[in-house]
């Protein structure tokens, strides 16, 4: 049996190391390309031997690491990762082809990052050891860090400083927490151990209630933040709009903070001492991200920043569907994730080709592209649509699963969430109407449409967007099993 | 008796005392083999000490101990003291006075493994000056330079001071106990805790010891020191004596005062926030790189100070095993710094301004593998995974979570953070600012001086088990029967 789990976190990264040593832009791209397609080829084979009746994890791999810290080397995966895995492995090559005939400056240490940032992310996903998941949520940092701070945009220093000491702190909270569970369960045990199953299942035997909910918040913010959902998300915006396209979609691709959310939140919240408390927590920031984000997405002059807010709208559907606690409004936060990633790939591919047509995001400068790069148009529109959830599309099934099925157990927040949708209608229809219809702003000058690398790059995401739209079953189905399970618990205490 | 414990430090003697004699009959460019016979020594003490690593013995009356925690700080000052040895082939090329630079830091690594391994305040004492004075010398190396002339005044002065004040403290302890050995010390701590001389002894040992650590408010050598010096000295001060200040108070405080605990204990509590503090918001605003690190070093300080405070078998580990990291990761930022002033000055920068953030541009284009090996020591020092920074913060700041003081833990945690601005900054110079001036072949020895550096921080923190195994076996010297 193959490792298959190191593999597809090793791959990504042994190619990075070899796209970094690459001296021209062909070697490095091809390198890209070829670790990625890899990676991809042991990801289709793992999602099509994946069994998705069973919660339980799958693939496992388990060696000893640091025994006398309890720490070991476990991955698995199970209805919670696999899709977000297929997700990154599919994107990120189209990725790759998408910024084919981008000329930038040294490109084997763009692809290189790319690569680094594949690992670091699917690492997220596959740990099952709090220490190996600290580790690669870390990692994840420094790609970014870089991508930004040398390709991005004029306001890109601060962008990047402010990314990573914002998400850096809030990781040192999460570390806080993950420590709180740690000594605390070494103390029951006896023995240290930092397993993810093990601690979370320690959890509910710790003696003091208020120990059990400081450890909660801990995490919980450290997850928020990254996620990230009002008030921790001002450093999204200008760490998304300031970034080169490809470090934007790889931003979007960082799904690690509602990761956190279904594999140790959900989990440990029966187990708080106060979880009706923790309950509304978690729906009052989902609901309130998801009216402000629409509201600032309305009021941007720039295309890339409305997409950045309505990111942290779109990500309240994350926090909402967790907090509405029952199987299907957190399958439903599960696919939010998957479809998010997919959608805003396209916005922000979109988005990067207007720039480099017309030189301006501003939506005021723009006007009838589709006059002029008609096939961009098409995929635009399909991405845009979906992110405003038109039936059909992935994003509706995520939010309408999320809308419906939470209001079961909150339905106060819904019913805030559910203004939010007139807004996205109106901020989307009205960008794309400004930006793309209507009469062609001759300003502008020559403008070419796609090339056929981004059309065949983007064309593919926008055909995943309408099959998971029509079908969803393929991740729907092992999103469910999973959080059936991890509903289950939740009813066993009575929450 | 087994002389063959001794081994390492005797090594060390012989081929200091083979470069001084050698020193006498080589002259100019066949000075440069002196580099190479001194990073042979090193490395065979290295080895010495590995082998015997886990003995445990006692020698000339009690008053040396061989044991895993000597060890383990004098494979801290080995792996400095080959650092700096191999890193300096370059920097002493062409230099009249080679053979004492390396002389010079032979000893000055003897004094400091004496250090270690000392169980008598008296021998400690002089084993302490012995490391002093070979480091006054070398601060001073350059000897045209202004600012490496007054490194070394101030440091000589200050020094002294601490020396003298070291002393006294001692003074007072013989004084009461009767005894300058430093378990007899602990079996007439009833004396101690009963006088007043007590809580006098341990303010002097303190700012004995808070000079040579640099912990504020007796730091303030430390910068100047650390700037003006030349980069590789810096690298053995900052990497490797300052340790020696720590396996000092380690052995003294805990074993030999441990009936003042209460005492020192909220001392050492205060002075690790306000060092770890002041030391990262000073560091804040640096635009030389060596001053930086210099004030990122006193930050560092901070943080090892805590397992002193914490005082548990694990915080120990943590302390113990992060001297180590900060041994790599310190020693090989400032060699990475040598290695940029290095180029700055060959193009005829001014010595002064050579280590300003202006040198550190682009140099991810100008340098690769340099600022490659400096990216990963300051991703370590600010605590970044998967590195040795990272492994020993945790093992520190979780012990220190662990038993109860959780707000030094989150300030520790929060400075951290803070650190990581100032770190980011030069990653940011050297990769995304353009690069004034061509690719430069950098010397050998500098990239293999780095590239042994930044396997050793990836080491410890990729495969931590058997680093941290040793830390234990040498915490548990300390704390017998914990864990």
């Amino acid at each position: 049996m193959l490792p298959i789990l190191s593999l597809i976190v090793l791959i990504p990264i042994l190619f990075s190391a070899v796209t970094f040593l690459t001296k021209t832009r062909e070697q490095a791209r091809i390198s890209a390309l070829v670790g990625t397609l890899i990676t991809l080829v042991l990801t289709l084979y793992m999602y099509f031997s994946f069994d998705s009746t069973t919660a339980a994890m799958q693939f496992e791999e388990m060696a000893n690491w640091i025994p006398s810290l309890g720490i070991s080397y476990h991955l698995g995966v199970d209805g919670v990762s696999m899709p977000l895995i297929l997700l990154n492995a599919i994107v990120i090559p189209l990725l790759i082809i998408y910024t084919w005939d981008d000329v930038r400056s040294a490109p084997n240490r763009f692809y290189g990052l790319i690569l680094a940032m594949q690992g670091a992310v699917i690492g997220v996903f596959v740990a099952l050891d709090f220490f190996i998941f600290y580790i690669f949520w870390e990692l994840t940092l420094v790609p970014l860090f870089f991508m930004v701070n040398i390709w991005g945009g004029s306001n890109k220093k601060h962008a990047a400083i402010k990314f990573f000491i914002y998400t850096h702190v809030a990781s040192l909270v999460m570390l806080l927490g993950i420590f709180g569970l740690y000594f605390n369960a070494w103390s029951i045990t006896g023995s240290p151990n930092m397993d993810m199953a093990h601690l979370i299942s320690q959890f509910q035997f710790f003696e003091s209630g208020g120990l059990r909910d400081a450890i909660f918040l801990a995490l919980l913010f450290g997850f928020i933040v990254k996620l990230p959902v009002v008030p921790f998300h001002s450093w999204l915006p200008d760490a998304y709009s300031e970034a080169p396209t490809a470090g934007s979609v790889l931003f979007i691709l960082l799904k690690i903070g509602g990761y956190g959310l279904f594999r140790v939140m959900l989990p440990m919240l029966p187990f708080t001492a106060t979880p009706s408390l923790m309950i509304t927590i978690m729906g009052a920031l989902g609901a309130v991200s998801i009216l402000y984000g629409a509201f600032l997405a309305l009021a941007q002059k720039d295309l890339k920043r409305m997409i950045a807010y309505s990111s942290i709208s779109h990500m309240g559907y994350v926090t909402l569907g967790c907090a509405g606690l029952v199987s299907l409004s957190v399958s439903g936060a599960m696919f939010q994730q998957f479809s998010h990633g997919l959608i805003m790939s396209i916005m922000f591919m979109s988005c990067g080709v207007i720039q480099t047509a017309t030189g301006t995001r501003i939506i005021n400068e723009l006007g009838g592209l589709a006059q002029k790069m008609p096939k961009l148009t098409v995929i635009m529109v399909l991405g845009f649509m979906a992110s405003l959830g038109l039936p059909g599309l992935t994003g509706f099934i995520a939010e309408f699963l999320v809308l419906t099925f939470s209001f079961i157990n909150v339905p106060t927040y819904v019913i805030i969430a559910l203004l939010a949708i007139v807004i996205t209608a109106a901020y989307h229809l009205w960008a794309l109407q400004r930006a793309m219809f209507g009469t062609f702003n001759e300003k502008l000058g020559e403008i070419v449409d796609i090339s056929s690398y981004q059309t065949l790059s983007m064309g593919i995401i926008a055909l995943l967007v309408l099959y998971f739209g029509l079908n969803p079953s393929p991740v729907l189905d092992m999103m469910i099993t999973n959080s059936e399970k991890i509903v289950s618990l939740m009813a066993v205490m009575g929450v | 008796m087994d002389l063959m414990l001794l081994a390492p430090e005797i090594t060390l003697l012989v081929t200091g005392l083979a470069i001084v004699l050698m020193g006498l009959f080589l002259s100019g460019q066949s000075k440069k083999i002196l580099g190479y016979i001194a990073t042979l020594g090193c490395l065979v003490a290295l080895l010495f000490t590995l082998n015997s690593f886990g003995t445990t013995a006692v020698m000339f009356s009690n008053s040396l101990s061989i044991d895993a925690l000597s060890q383990f700080f004098k494979l801290v000052f080995l792996t400095v003291a080959t650092l700096v040895s191999i890193a300096a082939i370059k920097y002493t090329d062409g230099n009249g006075n080679t053979d004492e630079f390396y002389a010079l830091t032979l000893f000055a690594t003897i004094g400091m493994m004496m250090v270690a391994s000392a169980n008598d305040l008296m021998v400690l004492f002089v084993a302490f000056e012995l490391a002093s004075l070979a480091t006054y010398g070398l601060a001073g190396f350059e000897k045209k330079n202004p600012a490496s002339t007054e490194a070394a005044m101030k440091y000589f002065i200050i020094g002294s001071l601490s020396a003298a004040l070291l002393l006294l403290g001692i003074g007072y302890v013989y004084g009461t106990t009767g005894t300058t050995n430093i378990e007899a010390i602990a079996q007439n701590m009833g004396l101690l805790t009963s006088s007043p001389m007590g809580i006098l002894s341990l303010v002097l040992l303190i700012a004995g010891f808070g000079f040579k650590i640099a912990l504020v408010p007796f730091h303030m050598w430390a910068p100047d020191t650390y700037q003006g010096a030349p980069s590789v000295v810096s690298a053995l001060l900052a990497a490797g004596s300052k340790k020696m200040g720590f396996v000092a108070a380690f052995k003294v405080f805990i074993t030999g005062l441990i009936a003042l605990q209460a005492d020192w204990q909220m001392a050492f509590a205060i002075l690790a926030v306000i060092t770890m503090t002041y030391g990262n918001i000073v560091a804040l605003s640096q635009t030389s790189v060596k001053r930086m690190l210099a004030y990122s070093s006193l930050a560092q300080a901070g943080y090892i100070t805590m397992a002193l405070v914490v005082m548990t078998p694990m915080a120990l580990t943590g302390g113990i095993l992060y001297a180590l990291s900060h041994g790599f990761m310190k020693a090989g930022a400032f060699i990475a710094t040598a290695a940029v002033v290095y180029m700055a000055t060959s193009e005829n920068k001014d010595i002064l301004k050579a280590d300003h953030l202006d040198s550190f541009k682009g140099l991810g284009k100008r340098m690769p593998i340099t600022a490659l090996s400096l990216t990963v020591f300051v991703l370590a020092l600010s605590g970044i995974p998967p590195t040795a920074g990272f492994m020993s913060k945790f093992v520190l700041f979780s012990s220190t979570i662990e038993s109860g003081l959780v707000w030094l833990a989150v300030i520790a945690i929060l400075n951290s953070a803070l650190s990581l601005y100032y770190y980011a900054r030069v990653v940011r110079y050297m990769y995304a600012m353009p690069a004034e001036g061509e690719k430069v072949s950098e010397p050998i020895p500098y990239v293999v001086a780095l590239l042994v550096a930044v396997a050793g921080v990836l080491a410890i923190g990729i495969w931590p088990e058997p680093f941290v195994n040793m830390a234990m076996e040498a915490a548990k010297v300390l704390i017998p029967g914990g864990m």
